[in-house]
């Protein structure tokens, strides 16, 4: 057996590297928030981005996988009830008093409408028993980040444009689209989508919207079905990248429609337009959450990230994709006056602005659908919501997909 | 599940039959040349036709039947040339031992069969509506269609079944309004049958069980929720009543033990509230109980819908037994 060396020069110091492991989906796993994150933190972190069904699932059934979970407050009742979850302390996060009512009561004052479902704050704080509600607490289930009122968007070469042309959730089962329209896969959103168009045609009428009774969705599901049959619906999509080449692709007339859709059209799509509904709007509050199993440096390091999603430059970037972020007031001091002014005043933008990627999303003059983050929060009909018949529902959802994704016969 | 004290019992099927029937042939009760059908010598052993095709197969290994130009078996090697003898085996006198036809008997009986099937018909409608076909039953478990009817009859009684307009057995779809309606009745029922009960309860085996749960940390939720049944309410004086609530739970304990199956998280959080529940009950002043468990049924009426709502991400693996067509 020979002697080691003597001369050997000694390796590096083989430090293994801080790692945090972030879950969610492509609404908010951007790679600038992953960048500016590194740099601020000091640590790495590492994203794994899925689709909304899968990623509540293995967020659910897997939480050993993650450290911190960024998703929607309506997926709580999924994630949080599988006890995948830990509360997160409030003392623990700098910015809490600063985050906006609209998360923490329900609505952006005293008298602005709830809408229908569960607003963020019903699921909010973790109450004895472990069970979610509005009662305040020390303890939260998710962190409030990032929302928006989702509507649709509309060829106005088929539904018209100008001032009296009043956009209707009906148009997502309008004859004028037949064969173009598009709904978004997520049974606890596109549901919805279908629901509110159903209803504001006046093919149905809904005793709570966002509980249905088995009786309700059966018939909505049946509407769909004849829909479908008659060649109504072209596809579904499951994330921006779908929605996105739809449009790009000419096969929509209408469809549902996420905000960051918008800002990624080819040149010659400007017909595609953001729906201001005169029903209201269909809204979602993200947020982030903590795996059960994270501790220890891992836990402290969650907390930075927590905190780090709320100091400002997060805001920003995803103020340029038109979300909106539940401390408002650190977001702008990472955002020019003019991009302050489009995204969350509703003023005509004075300037082209960029996007999250710095490519040019909107075109000076442009003037966000709907007015005003005020005038948009107030006219909330409906939050995403996970109904206590969601497993009907779902499985029933996913069949209707399904069948027009492979286009079945009649 | 009820077993039997019969050894033959736990003998499987086929070999119960092959026994008779071999014992019949060397005996002559069954003569050389008769044409043996599986129907009719199902029909006689009060089986279905699976075990019999087997024994037939054991029968014919031995050299003690042997194929022919018809259908089914001629008795005997087939060394010589019979003539095949038509007669119904049920007319014939066969000779079947008592502890024989006991083990058939009970074999047969529902209840061998019954766990097995419940546990498949209250998992299938977590995931929707599906038609039970008797049929297809009875030749998946290998029992009679007798045998069939009574786990209908038992399942339909649970709740866990019922016939549609065109006389089909239909399973679910379970819903939430299932599970609300079913607690709706369990907060009507069982804080009245408490207070009634309050004057026959043995209150030394509340106060045994109640020292366990601080100690034994084997007690489940299900076995506190059992417990809270066979000690305390179902003492109320009403049979009627407490035959009431025993059948309104029997579908919420089974949609319990599906979702324990799927891989659902258990519920460990509900012990705490049964030591309060037993404590309150031990000390008597039963009005407290009887409000203390109408709370606390309201909780998990709560924990049952938010389990109801999360086993929307469960997919279905492995596909469903034969007899359960998806509708």
């Amino acid at each position: 057996m020979n002697a080691e060396p003597a001369t050997h020069l000694s390796a590096p110091p083989q430090l293994p590297r801080r790692r945090l492991r972030v879950r969610g989906t492509s609404i908010s796993l951007l790679a600038p928030i992953r960048e500016q994150a590194e740099a601020d933190l000091g640590f790495a972190v590492d994203f794994e981005l899925l689709e909304f069904p899968t990623c509540q699932r293995v967020a659910a059934m897997e939480p050993e996988g993650y450290d911190v979970y960024e998703q929607c407050f309506h997926n709580l009742d999924i994630v949080w009830f599988w006890g995948a979850l830990q509360p997160i302390d409030i003392n623990r996060i700098a910015e809490w008093d600063n985050i906006s009512d609209l998360a923490k009561q329900g609505g952006i004052s005293k008298y602005a409408s709830r809408g229908h479902g569960d607003a963020p704050v019903k699921k909010l704080y973790v109450q004895p028993g472990g069970f979610l509600g509005p009662k305040p607490s020390r303890h939260i289930s998710m962190l409030p980040t990032i929302y928006n009122m989702d509507s649709f968007g509309y060829d106005t070469r088929v539904f018209g444009l100008g001032p009296d042309v009043r956009p209707s959730w009906s148009w997502l089962l309008d004859g004028r689209a037949r064969g173009r329209i598009a709904l978004v896969d997520e049974p606890a959103i596109g549901i919805f989508d279908a629901a509110l168009a159903a209803e504001a045609a006046g093919e149905l009428q809904f005793a709570d919207i966002a509980n249905m009774t088995i009786a309700e969705i059966t018939a909505l599901m049946n509407l769909l079905e004849d829909r479908r049959a008659q060649g109504y619906f072209c596809d579904t999509w499951r994330d921006g990248e779908e929605a996105a080449s739809l449009v790009n692709g000419s096969s929509v007339a209408v469809q549902s429609m996420w905000s960051p859709v918008y800002g990624q059209f080819e040149p010659g799509h400007d017909y595609f337009l953001e729906a201001a509904p005169a029903e209201g709007y269909r809204a979602w509050h993200g947020g982030a959450s903590l795996s059960r199993h994270t501790r220890g440096a891992e836990l402290d390091m969650a907390y930075e990230y927590l905190n780090w999603w709320l100091s400002g430059y997060a805001g920003a970037v995803m103020a340029r994709q038109g979300y909106y972020i539940s401390n408002p007031v650190r977001a702008r001091e990472h955002l020019a006056p003019e991009e302050w002014a489009y995204w969350y005043d509703g003023a005509a933008a004075a300037r082209d602005l960029a996007g999250p990627y710095g490519n040019i999303v909107v075109r000076a003059g442009g003037r966000r659908s709907g007015g005003t983050h005020a005038e948009r929060a107030r006219r909330i009909l409906i939050w995403n919501t996970v109904m206590d018949e969601y497993n009907y529902a779902a499985r029933a959802w996913d069949r209707f997909v399904r069948r027009v994704r492979d286009g079945v016969a009649a | 599940m009820i077993r039997s004290a019969n050894p033959l019992a736990q003998e499987p099927r086929y070999e119960l039959v092959t026994r008779v029937l071999r014992d019949n042939i060397r005996n002559g009760n069954l003569p050389q040349g008769l044409v043996l059908l599986e129907g009719p010598i199902a029909a006689v052993m009060q089986t279905s036709r699976v075990p019999v095709q087997s024994a037939l197969r054991q029968l014919l290994d031995e050299g003690l039947i042997h194929r022919f130009d018809g259908r089914g078996y001629l008795v005997g090697s087939g060394q010589q040339t019979v003539t095949p003898i038509r007669h119904d085996i049920r007319d014939l006198q066969l000779d079947i031992p008592r502890d024989v036809d006991d083990a058939l008997q009970t074999r047969g009986t529902w209840l061998h069969v019954y766990d097995h099937v419940e546990k498949q018909v209250a998992q299938c409608q977590i995931f929707g509506e599906f038609r039970i076909v008797e049929t297809e039953l009875a030749e998946y478990l290998g029992v009679s269609r007798t045998v069939v009817r009574d786990v209908m009859a038992r399942l339909q009684e649970r709740g866990l079944i019922r016939k549609n307009t065109s006389s089909h057995w239909i399973a679910g779809p379970l819903t939430a309004r299932t599970l609300r309606e079913k607690f709706e009745l369990r907060s009507i029922l069982e804080p009245a049958a408490l207070r009634l009960a309050a004057p026959h309860i043995q209150y030394p085996e509340v106060e045994a069980l109640q020292a366990r749960i601080g100690s034994d940390p084997t007690l489940t939720p299900e076995y506190l929720s059992e417990a809270l049944l066979e000690l305390c309410i179902a003492r109320a004086p009403n049979t009627e009543l407490v035959d009431l609530i025993r059948s309104n739970r029997l579908l919420l304990s089974a949609v319990n033990r599906a979702l324990s199956v799927l891989g659902l998280p258990r519920d460990e959080t509900s012990i705490d509230q049964y030591q309060t529940l037993f404590q309150l009950i031990a000390l008597h002043p039963i009005d407290s109980a009887a409000e203390y468990l109408r709370d606390y049924l309201s909780i998990i009426e709560r924990r049952y819908l938010a389990r109801m709502k999360i086993v929307a991400v469960v997919s279905v693996t492995g596909g469903f037994a034969p007899y359960l067509i998806s509708q």
